[in-house]
This record gives structure tokens, sequence and C-alpha cells, in this order.
């Protein structure tokens, strides 16, 4: 093997090793301080900084220690004798709090003398702490002299002292109605009792039969209108601001008897049995299903509608006027039209001596006026573009016989590549879905259509694109039809119930529900008669196919007399749907 | 215990303040006492006492300890009365004082120079020259055991008006403490699982309680009690036993001095202790009970429902299930099937109750179920779903395997178109001592300054002012 020595001596260098030591650590040392992995930040970013050492030293990130707490002396606490603000008779507690904060405490409220010695408890001062203070809240609470009372307060069945009594009663227990009314035992001093027995019997109707004469509504009645008395007597109505005015307004209108209702009501819908409450879930859910059901046939309404009535959208003219309503539309169609313009003038001979260069179009589109002519002038021309393609480049140009002779087709635009025209065939024949594409498919095969067509020609294709959008539509309009068959039977097969009934024989389903649902066909009737005239007439057309679907349709009108319920609200608009559908059927035949 | 500590300054709305107030909760069976923030009463103590009528004068026995010791002529009684409330209020307080000084306050070794100031001027003596009349007033009270602590009592939600002055002035008067509050249990326990509302229902030793409460009050026209609690449930068992082939016997722990392990449904071999003379037949009752207890806690389950056990085929389903085995101390075994379900079915259903000449048929409205019911109609009805949405369950008869299940089976049987909760908390020392932690809650909130009454607004206005002031 050749060492290095060998080749130093071939090349004639000299022995000396100086040389190749100093290279070896040179190349090893850069590598040495890529080598520790950098920590702190990502790979990725490591990786940015190449082979070289980024300008900023990057450093590891450590494990971040927390600084050791400050050990100075341990913290002096001291027992505290405190009183309490929100009290009044001075009650002494203690708790413990850091020395330096009471003694600040201390010398705040001993005016600055500290000349004592705190630390000897039997002098210790005592601090007066306001911290809970804020919870010691009262409530507001009506206020009235006696002269007030007596002019305006009076109550046949309330005396002074029942008021009083009410009003302390709110005023402890801070307006907690439930609190005050089970706390409310007011004993009359003497002659007060009688006069409350007068109501004690339209109280024993409450689900909670109380042994005293107030509920918690006649208290609430009577405090409510002292209030309101109280409070239109400070401030005149017309004085009032909002907020008062509502407030008076809500205390005004506190109806007991109607409270009352309510809370029966309540007791009576908590006290539900179980089945009730099945039943009521049971008919909650039915009714959310009855409604999806509803809203998804008026979408497939609405989708068909569309379909049916307005025109086969142009892709070429899609955005239509629409579009060149706004300024950037417009500078845009400008733009075109010079473009075309440029083009037309090159093609058909010399350009146009300076004037086109006249007509740049920042000028143009300066001036507003100008602009709005242009684009109406502009949204004409595009129109009559639209019924006559424009002129083909080539120079000689066509009649439409020949045209037609030599099968020549101008297109706006080419797609790249070859195609088959077969290919295309192929492709108009199939739907989204594979039910429709399949049902196309036997359309096409009853009209004697043969799958492969044999000579594909762009105007056999449009004929045939034509054909397939009719068969489309056609399978729509049928499934339309069969759908509104069933429900027309579901309503007769009803409305035959009803006459039944009617006619003395015992209803089979005597149920709530199938009143609603003849009361139902019964409308029907009235408008259904009109729609099923033209659905015959459909069928004209959607007949030699129909019969594969057609038990379908026993299994919808088996869906039950709930689904009816929903549908038959919708008759009248359903008519009026038909009605159009049927109109658009009937050109769409003459065309035919 | 206690999160505050010096580098944690109390911020924002924690409302703590605490005063080293002590919390003493009597229960029938239990005395609980503690000092307020701490989680559990450090001093749990029988509020069952031993009582030896001997020559030199009647003999109070206190504590775990000496109840259970089989001395000559012992009698085990419990100061409370049969309808829930304190019946011997004498050796109730000395009970209490026991409770409280046997663990937390001690004797009382206090230089005199640091006790309170409170009774030396109210309004906050600032006067350096009115400090030494301080001494002398301390010195003459050192007897009283509870001058530093003000004390939170709890009482049961039907506690009349005579037992609560007297509380007020037991607590004044013979402890001497500074400040006393009285507050019903059931707000307490709400409080301890962080409810202000909700209704609670508690089933202790002697007594089931349904309260209702709104925003920490009672409803008192709710409050609804039972003797259908663990007592009764004991008893229910006493009853399974002397009903089977054969009878069985029960015999505590102290009669027993050596057992030799037989077979399921052998009879004993064991060597007994004879006792001359004996304790009182009471001792034996009560030891008994602790028999019964252990069986509670390791057989005794509730049907869980969800409906009753008579029901259907539920007693069948019931039997099918594996039985639990249980030893009694004489070493007399056997598993136990369908008994377990059928001794706690008696709270819930009072026609599956054993019942026999001295235990009478309990009464219907006196089951668990048909107490909420009636704790509800007596409540405005629009706090009725509130409150059921907050059901808090203590006290420890409620531990009883699958009480729960059961209770809630059969509350939203009765009120299907409510959201019913249960709220249990799951450790058994929370769950048993809930009103006292609600308590210790409660005394140790620096809101709470201002609602105790203190020894001068008492001296001011007399025992009544506790019907004014704790409502």
């Amino acid at each position: 093997m050749a060492t290095g020595r060998d080749v130093r001596d071939i090349f004639g260098l000299p022995a000396g090793s100086d040389a190749t030591k100093t290279a070896v650590p040179k190349r090893a040392k850069p590598a040495a301080p890529a080598k520790p992995r950098i920590q702190g930040v990502a790979r990725e970013v490591a990786a940015l900084y190449g082979e070289r050492p980024p300008p900023v030293a990057v450093y590891e990130e450590k494990k971040a220690y927390r600084p050791k707490r400050n050990t100075g002396p341990a913290k002096q606490w001291v027992e505290e004798r405190f009183t309490n603000q929100a009290r009044s008779d001075g009650l002494v507690l203690r708790h413990w709090r850091r020395k330096d904060e009471w003694e600040k405490l201390v010398a705040q409220q001993q005016d600055g003398d500290i000349s004592m010695d705190t630390s000897s408890l039997e002098v210790q001062p005592i601090v007066s702490r306001s911290d809970f203070v804020k919870y010691n809240v009262e409530v507001d609470m009506p206020t009235f002299t006696d002269e007030e009372y007596d002019a305006h307060l009076r109550s046949d069945d309330w005396s002074r002292e029942e008021t009083d009594y009410l009003l302390s009663l709110v005023k402890d227990y801070a307006y907690r109605w439930p609190v005050i009314w089970d706390r409310y035992d007011f004993q009359p001093g003497g002659a007060q009792g009688p006069q409350e027995k007068g109501d004690s019997n339209a109280l024993s109707t409450m689900p909670f039969a109380p042994t005293k004469a107030r509920t918690v509504e006649d208290l609430k009645a009577r405090f409510y209108d002292i209030s309101a008395r109280l409070m239109r007597l400070r401030i005149p109505e017309v004085q009032m601001d909002a907020e008062q005015y509502q407030l008076y307004e809500t205390l005004q209108k506190y109806n007991p008897h109607s409270e009352r209702n309510r809370k029966e009501l309540a007791a009576a819908l908590m006290n539900r049995s179980m089945d009730e409450v099945k039943e009521e879930e049971f008919l909650l859910t039915e009714l959310q299903r009855i409604n999806m059901a509803a809203s998804r046939l008026d979408a497939e309404r609405d989708e068909l509608r569309a379909r049916l009535e307005t025109p086969i959208p142009n892709p070429g003219n899609a955005p239509g006027l629409q579009s060149f309503h706004t300024s950037a539309g417009l500078q845009q169609l400008f733009n075109q039209l010079v473009a075309q313009e440029k083009n037309k003038k090159k093609a058909a001979g010399p350009p146009a001596p300076g004037g086109r260069l006249n007509l740049s179009t920042t000028e143009a589109a300066g001036t507003p006026t100008t602009n709005g002519q242009a684009a109406q002038q502009l949204a004409a021309n595009r129109r009559t573009s639209m019924a006559q393609p424009p002129p083909p480049t080539p120079v000689r140009q066509l009649s439409p016989q020949a045209e037609y002779r030599f099968n020549v087709s101008t297109h706006d635009r080419l797609t790249s590549g070859v195609s088959f025209g077969s290919d295309k065939l192929l492709k108009m024949r199939q739907a989204k879905s594979n039910v429709q594409t399949q049902k196309i498919a036997a359309a096409l095969a009853e009209l004697g259509i043969s799958e492969i067509i044999s000579i594909p020609t762009s105007r056999v294709a449009e004929v045939f694109e034509q054909l397939v959008s009719k068969v489309g539509k056609l399978l729509d309009v049928r499934k339309v039809r069969e759908k509104e068959e069933g429900e027309c039977r579901v309503l007769e097969a009803m409305k035959a119930q009803k006459e039944a009934k009617e006619n003395g024989m015992p209803a089979v389903e005597g149920s709530g529900r199938g009143n609603a649902g003849s009361a139902a066909a019964v409308k029907r009737e009235e408008v259904g008669e009109t729609p099923r005239p033209e659905e015959m007439e459909v069928d004209g057309e959607g007949e030699e196919d129909a019969d594969g679907e057609a038990d379908e349709d026993e299994g919808r009108s088996k869906r039950g007399t709930s689904e009816a319920v929903s549908t038959s609200t919708r008759a009248r608009k359903r008519s009026a749907s038909v009605l159009s559908q049927a109109s658009t059927k009937s050109t769409k035949r003459a065309r035919k | 215990m206690n999160a505050l500590n010096s580098s944690t300054a109390p911020a924002g709305e924690y409302a703590g303040d605490e005063v080293s107030a002590i919390v003493l909760d009597p229960g029938y069976n239990t005395t609980r006492a503690g000092f307020a923030g701490e989680d559990v009463p450090k001093s749990v103590c029988p509020t069952f006492y031993g009582y030896i009528d001997s020559d030199s004068g009647p003999q109070y026995l206190f504590g775990e300890n000496a109840i259970h010791n089989p001395q000559a002529n012992l009698q085990i009684k419990n100061p409370w009365g049969a309808d829930g409330i304190v019946e011997d209020w004498d050796t109730a307080t000395k009970l209490w004082q026991y409770a409280i000084t046997s663990r937390l306050t001690g004797p009382r070794e206090r230089p005199p120079i640091r006790s309170s100031a409170n009774e030396q001027n109210g309004s906050g003596n600032r006067d350096p020259d009115a400090m030494d009349v301080d001494v002398e007033v301390a010195v003459e009270s050192t007897e009283k055991p509870l001058e530093d602590s003000p004390l939170l009592m709890t009482e049961p939600g039907w506690n009349p008006t005579k037992a609560r002055e007297k509380a007020i002035e037991i607590a004044m008067e013979e402890w001497g403490t500074p400040a006393f509050y009285l507050q019903k249990t059931g707000v307490l326990a709400a409080f301890a699982s962080g409810k202000a509302s909700g209704i609670i229902i508690d089933v202790g030793a002697s007594h089931t309680s349904v309260t209702p409460v709104l925003d920490g009050m009672v409803l008192k026209k709710g409050v609804q009690k039972s003797p259908l609690a663990g007592n009764f449930v004991s008893s229910q068992i006493r009853l399974l036993f002397k009903q089977a082939q054969p009878e069985i016997q029960i015999t505590p722990h102290y009669l027993v001095k050596s057992k030799t392990a037989v077979d399921a449904g052998a009879p004993a071999q064991a060597v007994y202790r004879s006792f001359d003379p004996p304790p009182h037949s009471s001792f034996r009752h009560h030891e008994e009970d602790r028999v019964l207890t252990e069986f509670k806690e390791s057989v005794v389950e509730v049907w869980p429902g969800p409906q009753r056990l008579s029901v259907g085929p539920n007693e069948e389903i019931a039997k099918s299930q594996p039985g639990r085995p249980f030893e009694m101390p004489d070493g007399w075994n056997q598993v136990f099937g369908i008994e377990r379900f059928k001794a706690a079915e008696g709270l819930f259903d009072a026609s599956a109750a054993q019942t026999d000449a001295e235990h009478p048929r309990p009464k219907d409205e006196h089951t668990i179920p048909k107490l909420v019911q009636a704790a509800l109609a007596s409540v405005d009805a629009d706090q009725r779903p509130m409150l059921l949405a907050n059901i808090v369950v203590t006290g420890g008869s409620t531990l009883l395997y699958k009480f729960n299940d059961r209770l809630l089976a059969e509350l939203n049987a009765m009120y299907p178109s409510t959201r019913n909760k249960i709220i249990a908390p799951g450790s058994i020392v929370e769950r048993k001592y809930a009103a006292w932690i609600g308590g210790s809650i409660l005394a140790s909130l620096g809101s709470f300054h201002q609602l105790w009454i203190s020894k001068k607004e008492y001296e001011e206005h007399g025992v009544n002012i506790v019907e004014k002031r704790c409502r």
C-alpha cells in the first residue's frame, strides 16, 4: 500500500511531516465546534446556519433554575388583634399577620405613635380591619312616612303592622322571595286576624297548600304595589328616565293571578308521570321528523322548478351584463374589445394611420362619460356577436351552405390534444348518479339509439346532446309525477276513509291525527283536482319506462298518515308548481 | 392543610381569614369538633357515654376508650332524645366540652396575660392605661375552656328555639366563648359541597333529614325528618337475625376470649369471658351495635333499583347474586344472600321493612323518597327543578353500598321531567363529616366575622338573640 511517505517520495517532496501535521487539525477544528447539538433551536433552523458558525453565538438553553428564595431571617408573624369595621360591638378577634404589614397598619392607625413596645402582647394594640367590609351590603328598601302610608298605601287586605313586617322580612332576606315566604309568620296582634281569611279558600287549591293565608304572590303583589306607588310619589311618571319607567312598569304590571297560574302550570309540568314525559319526547321527535321531511320536499320542489323554468345557462353568456356594472369589469371589456379591433384590423388590411394609437386605453377609461357610452355600445356589440359568432380569422369567407357541405366548424376555443367524437358522446350518456345513468341508457335504448353511434360527427353530437338533455328533463318530470301520484293516492285513501266515517261506519283509526288528515284531504280535494289531468298528460311521455318504478310508489304511500298531514298543508303550493311544470312540458313537446 | 403560606398572599376573592374558631358538630353517634379552616375534624368522639352510678357519686366516662371498656355496672347512654334533639343538656355539655378540650384546646396552660381582651373593653381599647385591668380579668376567667376561640355550632333543621337558646347559653356562660354562631347542618353540608342552594339528604344514625336550602338559608317549611336511618337499619338486621333459622346470635367482641375457625353455618366454638358483676345491658347492646355497624359496612347492600326489591323478578335477581360472607366475633360465619338487600330496603319501601311486635311497620311518609317529595312540595314551585339539580347526599348511613344508585332511581321515577343530580362526595370522611367541613369553611371566611354573635351582644340582648341572628 502506498502511504503518504511513498507519495511524498514519488513527488519528491521533503519527508518533513510538519505540513501534514498542521493540515490535519485544521480540518478537524471547524468540525469540532459544530458537533455539539444545539438544543435551544430547532434542528431545521440549525441546519440553515450551514457549515459556518453563526455570526451570533448560539448558547444552549440550560435548564432554568429558579433562583433560590431569599434566605434571610425567617419572616415574623404576629397574632394580630383586630376589630371588624362592619361590626358595631367591637368584637375583638385574632388572626395571624406578617409583622411588617401589621406594623405598618398599627403605625397608620395610631397616628404615627409607635413609641409603645409592640412586641409584648399585653399592650398589643387592637387594629381595625376593613378587608371584608365590602361584603356587608344592605339592600335598597322603599321608605315612607306615616302620612304617606295613610294617604297612598292603605290596603283593605293589609294592616300597617303586617306591611311593616313584610318590609322587614324583605330587608332581612334581601328580596329572596321563596325564603321570605318560607319564614313569613305574621302573628297579628289582636283584631287583624280575620281579614286574612278571605282568600284562604282560593289558596287551598295551590299545589303546596300552605297553612298561612299569604302566598308568595300575595307578598310580592303587596310589596311591588307599595314600591310602585312610592316611586310615582317620588318621581312623577313624566320625569322618569327610561330605566326607571321600565322598573315602574314592571312593578305595576305584576299580576299575582297570572303568576299563580304560571306556577300551577310549572308544578303540573314537573309532576308529569314517566309515560307523559315519554310521550312528549316521542311527539317531539315525530314533529322534528315531519318538519325535516317537509323541508326536504320543499327543497326538491324548488330545485325542480328552477330546473324547468330557467333557460339553459349558456356558459359563454354566463356573466351577462352583471359583470359590466363595475368599472373594473368595464375596463376589462374595453381592453378585450380593443384587442379584438386590433386583430380585426391586422387581419383586414393595413393598419389605420395614427388614429389607432390615440385610442389608448387609459385615455378612454379616464373619462366616465365615454366610458359609459363605450360600455353600452360594446354591450350591444357583444349581444349581436353572440347571435352570430364573429367572423373567423381565415381570409376566405364561406357561405353557410358551403360550411355545411365541407363540414367546417368554428370554435371559440379549442381544447388542446386530440379527442374522439365517440368519447364525447359517451360522456353525454353519463349522469351524476349511477341510477340516473341507467335510466338514461334505458330511455335511449327504447328510442332505438344504439350504444355506439357509428359516425360521431360534431353535428350528430349536437343533436345527441339535445336529445340527452331532453331525456334528462323527462326523467325528472317522471320522478315528480310518481311522487305526486303517491301523494294523491294517500290523500284519496284518507278521503275515502273520512267519507266512510261520515257515512256512519265506525272509524278504524279514531286518533286525533285522523281528523287533521281528513281535513287536509278536503283541502286537497279543492285544489287537487286540477293537477291530475296534467299529470296524466305527462304520462304519455314517461309511460314507457315508468313501470319499473311503479312499485316504489306503493312503498311511499305506506309511509303513514303523518306524512300526508305534512304534504297536504302544501297542497296549494304544489298545484301551482305542477301547473307551471305542465306548461313547460307542453311547449317542449311542441318543439319536438 | 392551609394553603396560605408566606409566599402566596391572599389575592382577589380568596376570602379566608382564620380567627382560630372552633367548629362543633354534635351528632347522635359521634360529636365532631375541630378548628375552622382545617379539612377534617381533629376530634371525633362518640356521643355515647359511660355512666357508673357508684356509691361515691355518679361517674361519667367519655371517649372511645372509656366506653368500650367492660366495667362493672357500666351503662352506656346517649344525651340525645328520640326526636333528634338533645335531651340531657348537662351531660351533653360535658361531653362536648370533652370533645373540644381533649384534642383541641387542652387544659388551659396559657399565661393569663395572653387571654382575651374582649371582656375588658369591647370597643377596641387603645388606651395603654386601661391595660392593667386586663390581667385581673384574665386571671379570674381561666376556668372557662373556650375563651380564645369563637365557636360555631351546628344544629338539626328542626331544632326548637329552646334548644337553640340553651346552646348559646352553654357556649357563652359555661365555656366563655368570645363569639358564637349556630348554623343548620343542612346549610353547612351544602357549603361543603360548594353549593349555596340545594336539597340536602342527610341519613345519619338516629334520623334521616331532608333540608331544602336556598342561598344558604334553610327553607323551614320544607324540612323533613324521619327515624329511618342507620339505627333503623341496625334494628332491621337484628330482626333478620332473629327470624333466621337457626337464630343468629350476636356476640360482641368483649365477650370472646378466643375462637377457632368453623365452617359456614356451623355453631361457634369459642371461649367466652364472663364478668362479675357484668356491665349494664346497655353496654352489651352498644357493643352489639358495633358488630352490626361492621355488618352494615361489609355486607349490607341497597337494592340499586330501578324498581323496588319486591317488584317483579327483582327478588329472584337479588337471590341469584353472589352473597357476602360475614364472620361474627365468636367465629360463627355465613354467606348472606338476599338478607343483605332486605336490611336496608325499609329505608325506601316501608312495606318491605322487617316487623315484629316491638317494631311496627314504619310509616310510608318516613321513607326517603317520600321525605324528598314532601320537602319539595312545601317549596315554591319555581325552586323545585333547581333543588333537584343539586341533591347533596351526606351522613354516614349513605355509605351503604349502592345507596346513591337507588336514591337516584327513586327520584327519577318520581320526577321524570327534571334533571335530577346527586352530589355525593366520594371520600368517606367528606360524606360523614360534611356538616363539620361546611362549618369549617364558613367559620374561616373573612366575611363571616360580622355574623358572629359576640359576648357583648349576648349580654345586651340575652339568649333570644340567637333567634334573631342565626336564621
